[in-house]
């Protein structure tokens, strides 16, 4: 049942860095074509600050690097925090930044070797149609799996930028498309590689935080990610940056949300306001309406602790 | 060449780029304690250290380890145990011990560096979850891994030497026992089998030629039926065999054939269409599998649908008549609901596997089974061998939870292939093949109607049962509704829904849990209707005598005492308390034989039964032990070998009530001639008199057969059987003339009371604490009984709360075939569980000890939802209880 178009695509080139994702593809046979195995330079692998404050990642830094950062704790505590929270702590020892904004989906679909889906060159996505209880709940495109990407959603809310092997820094909007092209994960060419994530210095006062909705209490995909940064002084929204993942094929900025809290006083009715304006925009799929409730309940948390 | 050191030792790294340093260690190097189970970085069973850091060595490229010092659990425990290695067997953090080398490589570097940095302080429950959160235990040992991390922290284990209540324990720690995975004959090849990728079609064509002219393939065998058909994705097509896996999926790809694809149909609404396409014609029924431990009773066919089958009604007509009537009444109290189960995946550790090898004609084969001794005979009798020339060994088993009790489709291929390659070959299904094709509880939806009397007693029950088998039969689940709550007049009902989904198989307790998720939140509701304690109602219509103790211990607990109304409750976060009951039957094996010798001074117990984590090896070990005053670990225990006398399938709960009872009388047996060979009586005084006179005797051998029960002598101890009229008496008698399956008299029991808290902003449900009360008499072995009890009470939760099988409506693919998908409960999601037993009502039973595997997680789904009810006033009638179902109750959305 595999698809010419199946196995030409499988035949690109892939890069591996730690293979947290690719070698259970490999197993699987989903991926199929040659391996690119990127090794540390100087410049990609630990993290390096700036007079004024701001870090650099490099590319090839494990999660659990990150995740165990004072600095970056102290500076960046929506990164950590994400870092800390996803997969499980064996694989963080191994898996790393660029990898986590590279990995490929984690749709059921695709990770079927037997059943075709756009992001393997087949014609339309089996899941739309068929099971996609853990898809997306803003419909962007013709492919309805959520991006895995956490690292994604964390560095979407403090503006980071992306450096490539081609190109010296794109936002994460630009690394991951808009999520209108079904066929891939993200929109780099086919040689250019993730070399280091710059963030912006911290701003001073600002507080963020990272939460997930999952079923269990540990290691699981999440059905809702949200992470969230604020600038509260004098009781009012000085600065706020809110993003959320596994909720779109692309980590969404949320900006009515945002909109809703923007220069308004930190109080129990505007955060929950701003919470029921968190799914403005959204279009659900039969089954992932419960998205946008969780969707809700996360900002809604996320924001009265940052509050406080 | 690069290199990396393991173990201390350096060993040369392979040049594939797709070489996965868990291959290397276990397939190169043969370091089996590393085990390869989702192959997704998900249950961390396969974990090892990498400069000390411990990293999934299922995902690592071998190349990445270049210049590494790897450590595997062999390594950890090398020179002397490591003090989390000693606190594992103290606490028994473990059951079939496939997750344990991977558990205790984790826990013992989490150890290390906990006493390097805090001393011997005590970490927390939650530091302790977050640090072991990238691994499952699907026996769910987590209790006794939450004590004996913390306890090894503690320092509690340093340098001393202890005894374990589990008497394999030393071996499943340091990663020396051998599973069926881990055996390895010279010249052993690696069979893999090709599976249907349509969900119904007719094979027209096979050419396995291609696949047998690839060089290293050594077999290629067609695993058709005469009919050629395929009837769901994943059914067997055929298997080949070949010097390894790589070269096998090549000679896989390289089958030619032709298929002529059918109609079908998936899963239980769309197959109760009357036009739906069939997927047995009458000619070819009997190749539906089978969901129950027992043989399928008649039934009529009415397209996918098998039924009603409704032997165990009582005066259904009027039940009917009178529930229609209150009905049309609108009688408050009568409570009537449609409840929806999911289909649960057995999810065993160690996959379905089989190394099979010919001498001559003498056929070996390694299984991971349930059963030894059936399984040989199945294979006798399917092969035409004698007994004699089939040996079937399993001396540890990863886990089977009902799915490995009978001949499976991986030995029959791995026979097949053997003969023809001339070799012994292994088959061992990936995780694909196991979360999709190995069985599973069925699906269910359950429409319920419980009708009180004006007097307040139990006057009509009606309960019809529809079970997504796919390609199977034989559920029972309504039925089950009739050996509990006697009332007037019970409708109960069960139907197949047959459709091209793989076939479901036995699950611990088969049919019991969905009948208590049903029947135990409608008397919940009746008790709320009726404004009555939901155990003083139980107590009033269950006159069971075992559990009438469980409802007043239950009763008497601070925390269903101190519970409130969900009117009481407000805010985001809401707590309730829930209780339900469970019962199982008491099932022994007759014919089950226990060989107790003499040799060389030491004694051995034999049978042909196997340990699947249940602990049989110790139950046998303990009542030998104790019987001669000796410790357990004086007794040698043999079994996982087809070769001994016949011993029980561990299935049904029947180990421990059928190899007791054999086992007590093999020693007074052996106690006569050991006194009649005696040369000389023992010293007097002696504290140890058995020891010495054992330690002088001759060798010496005898044999007991499983004696039949005495006369129950408590009031209200009867065969529920016979409680369930002459349909009863028939179905007992043939469960034992077609099963090998005796009912007992007495019912198993168990009682739960559950607290959780409910997040309605996340739809989260943390679980606080469950008790579980458990009748089911004497406790043979305490430490493995609680581990049992506990580990049933996880495995509930994982039912009620994540678990379910997801699959493509149109197509029929498992999508939900690897573990990050398959969702079971790992060690944060364990509450406190305080385990009562109580001990009486089994003394007609030789040793007083029935089976406790499957009573203990009858009641959990059915408690959790209660508890949920009262925490947010809302019912919840379809589980798994997930996020999403939970938050589109509370916001009043329909779910998906």
């Amino acid at each position: 049942m595999t698809s010419a178009s199946m196995t030409a695509s499988a035949q690109r080139a892939e890069f591996r860095a730690a293979g947290t994702d690719l070698s259970e593809r490999r197993r699987s046979g989903v991926s199929k074509g040659p391996l690119i195995d990127l090794a540390a330079a100087p410049d990609t692998i630990g993290v390096s600050w700036g007079a004024d404050g701001a870090a650099t990642i490099g590319a090839l830094t494990s999660i659990a690097a990150i995740a165990a950062d004072p600095r970056i704790a102290a500076a960046y505590p929506g990164i950590a925090a994400a870092a800390l929270g996803l997969a499980t702590p064996q694989v963080r020892h191994l898996a790393t930044l660029g990898g986590n904004l590279a990995q490929r989906s984690r749709c059921w679909y695709f990770r079927d070797p037997h059943i075709a889906c756009l992001k393997k060159g087949g014609g339309d996505c089996p899941a739309r149609t068929g099971n996609h209880l853990y898809g997306v709940a803003f419909d962007l495109g013709p492919c309805v799996a959520p991006h895995p990407s956490t690292m994604a959603a964390a560095l979407l809310a403090y503006d980071a930028s992306i450096v490539t092997s081609q190109r010296p820094g794109i936002s994460i909007g630009e690394l991951l498309g808009d999520g209108s092209n079904g066929t891939s994960d993200h929109a780099l060419a086919s040689d250019e590689m993730i070399r280091g994530v710059e963030l912006p210095a911290p701003l001073a006062g600002e507080r963020a935080l990272y939460k997930r909705a999952i079923s269990r209490s540990h290691a699981e995909w999440p059905l809702v990610e949200v992470c969230a940064r604020a600038v509260v002084t004098s009781g009012t929204f000085q600065f706020i940056r809110i993003a959320a993942g596994g909720i779109a094929p692309v980590p969404l900025r949320l900006a009515a949300c945002e909109a809703a809290l923007q220069g308004k006083p930190a109080g129990a009715a505007v955060i929950a306001e701003a919470a029921r304006q968190a799914a403005s925009g959204a279009t659900p799929l039969p089954m992932t309406g419960y998205k946008l409730d969780l969707l809700e309940g996360v900002v809604h948390d996320v924001l009265e602790r940052l509050a406080t | 060449m690069s290199t990396m050191t393991i173990n201390g030792r350096p060993v040369p790294l392979p040049d594939d780029p797709d070489a996965l340093l868990v291959d290397v260690i276990r397939d190169d190097l043969d370091l089996t304690g590393t085990k390869l189970v989702c192959g997704a970085g998900v249950c961390g069973a396969c974990t090892v250290l990498v400069d000390g850091a411990p990293v999934v060595s299922c995902l690592m490229p071998a190349r990445a380890a270049a210049n590494t010092a790897v450590t595997t659990v062999e390594g950890i425990g090398a020179t002397q145990l490591h003090p989390v290695q000693k606190a594992f067997m103290a606490h028994d953090a473990l059951q079939c011990g496939f997750c344990t080398p991977g558990l205790v490589v984790e826990a013992a570097a989490f150890c290390d560096s906990w006493r390097a940095s805090k001393g011997t302080a005590t970490p927390s429950r939650e530091e302790i979850g977050a640090a072991l959160s990238g691994h499952l235990c699907r026996c769910g040992a987590y209790d006794g891994i939450f004590n004996a991390v913390a306890a090894a922290c503690a320092g509690q284990f340093d340098g001393i030497e202890i005894a374990p209540p589990r008497v394999e324990a030393r071996a499943k720690v340091t990663g020396s026992a051998k599973y069926t995975v881990d055996i390895r004959h010279d010249g052993q090849q690696e069979g893999i089998i090709l599976r249907s990728q349509l969900a119904h079609a007719r094979i027209t064509e096979l050419d396995l030629a291609p696949a047998r002219a690839i060089p290293g393939v050594s077999a290629a065998v067609s695993l058709l039926g005469d009919d050629g058909m395929v009837r769901f994705v994943g059914d067997p097509i055929a298997a080949v065999a070949a010097k390894d896996r790589k070269t096998a999926e090549a000679a896989i790809a390289a089958i030619k054939m032709n298929s002529e694809r059918l109609p079908s149909v998936i899963g239980l609404d769309a197959a109760r269409k009357p036009d739906s396409p069939v997927v047995f014609a009458k000619a070819s029924r009997k190749k539906a599998g089978n969901v129950s431990e027992g043989t399928p009773a008649p039934a009529a066919w009415n397209g996918n649908v098998r039924g009603p089958s409704a032997a165990f009604s009582q005066k259904a007509r009027k039940a009917r008549n009178w529930i229609a009537a209150e009905r049309e009444r609108q009688n408050p109290w009568l409570v009537e609901e449609t409840f929806r189960t999911g289909t649960q995946s057995h999810t065993s550790l160690e996959p379905h596997a089989t190394v099979a090898r010919f001498d001559g004609d003498r056929l070996t084969v390694h299984a991971s089974t349930q059963s030894v001794f059936h399984v040989m005979e199945m294979i006798a009798k399917r092969y035409k061998f004698g007994h004699d020339k089939v040996r079937v060994i399993a001396d540890h088993v990863g886990g089977g939870f009902g799915s490995k009790g009978t001949l499976g489709m991986e030995t029959i291929a791995a026979i097949d292939l053997a003969r023809e390659a001339k070799a012994p070959v292994r088959i061992a299904y990936d995780r694909h093949e196991e979360l999709s094709v190995t069985g599973y509880r069925p699906a269910t939806e359950l429409k319920i109607a419980l009708l009180p009397s004006e007097q307040g007693d139990l006057k009509a029950l009606s309960l019809t049962a529809y079970a997504d088998t796919g390609a199977a039969t034989n559920s029972t689940l309504a039925a089950l509704a009739r050996l509990i709550y006697p009332a007037e007049a019970k409708e109960l009902a069960d139907y197949d829904v047959i459709s091209n989904l793989p076939p479901g198989a036995p699950f611990r307790g088969p049919g019991g849990p969905p009948m208590a998720f049903a029947l135990e939140q409608a008397i919940d509701e009746a008790a709320l209707r009726m404004k009555l304690d939901p155990i003083a109602l139980r107590k009033r219509w269950d006159p069971n005598p075992n559990r009438q103790r469980l409802y007043d211990w239950a009763a008497g607990l601070d925390v269903w005492r101190n519970r409130k109304t969900e009117a009481a409750q407000t805010g985001r976060y809401r707590r309730g308390v829930g209780v339900a009951t469970g019962y199982w039957l008491y099932l022994w094996q007759p014919g089950v034989k226990i060989e107790l010798k003499v040799e060389g001074g030491r004694l051995i117990a034999s049978t042909a039964t196997q340990d699947i984590g249940q602990g049989s090896r110790t139950v046998i070990a303990n009542t030998v032990a104790h019987e001669f005053g000796l410790e357990p670990h004086d007794i040698d225990v043999r079994i996982g070998d087809s070769s001994l006398p016949e011993g029980p399938g561990a299935g049904g709960s029947r180990s421990t009530a059928s190899v007791i009872p054999s086992t007590l009388l093999a020693v007074r047996k052996l106690k006569e001639a050991i006194e009649r060979s005696a040369k000389r009586k023992p010293v007097p005084g002696s504290n140890a008199p058995w020891r010495e006179m054992i330690a002088a005797s001759p060798d010496l051998s005898v044999a007991s057969v499983r004696p039949e029960d005495g006369k129950p002598i408590d009031a209200g101890v009867r065969s529920p059987m016979k409680e369930a009229g002459f349909m009863g008496m028939i179905f007992g008698w043939m469960l034992r003339r077609f099963s090998n399956l005796a009912v007992g008299a007495g019912v198993p029991s168990s009682v739960q009371v559950i607290e959780v808290e409910v997040d309605t902003w996340l739809g989260h449900v943390r679980v606080l604490n469950v008790h579980t009360g458990i009748a089911v008499g004497k406790i043979a072995a305490p430490a493995l009984a609680r581990s049992q009890a506990t580990g049933s009470v996880i495995q509930g939760l994982g039912y009620a709360l994540y678990e379910a099988r997801e699959t493509d409506p149109r197509r029929g693919d498992v999508l939900s075939a690897g573990m990050e998908d398959y969702r079971i409960p790992g060690v944060s999601d364990t509450p406190a569980i305080s385990v009562h037993f109580d001990e009486a009502g089994f003394d007609h039973v030789l040793g007083g000890s029935v089976g406790i595997g499957e009573v203990a997680t009858v009641p959990t789904s059915p408690a959790l939802a209660n508890a949920i009810r009262n925490a947010i006033g809302i019912r919840l009638t379809e589980i798994p209880i997930r996020p999403d179902r939970l938050i589109s109750a509370l916001k009043g959305r329909s779910a998906a």
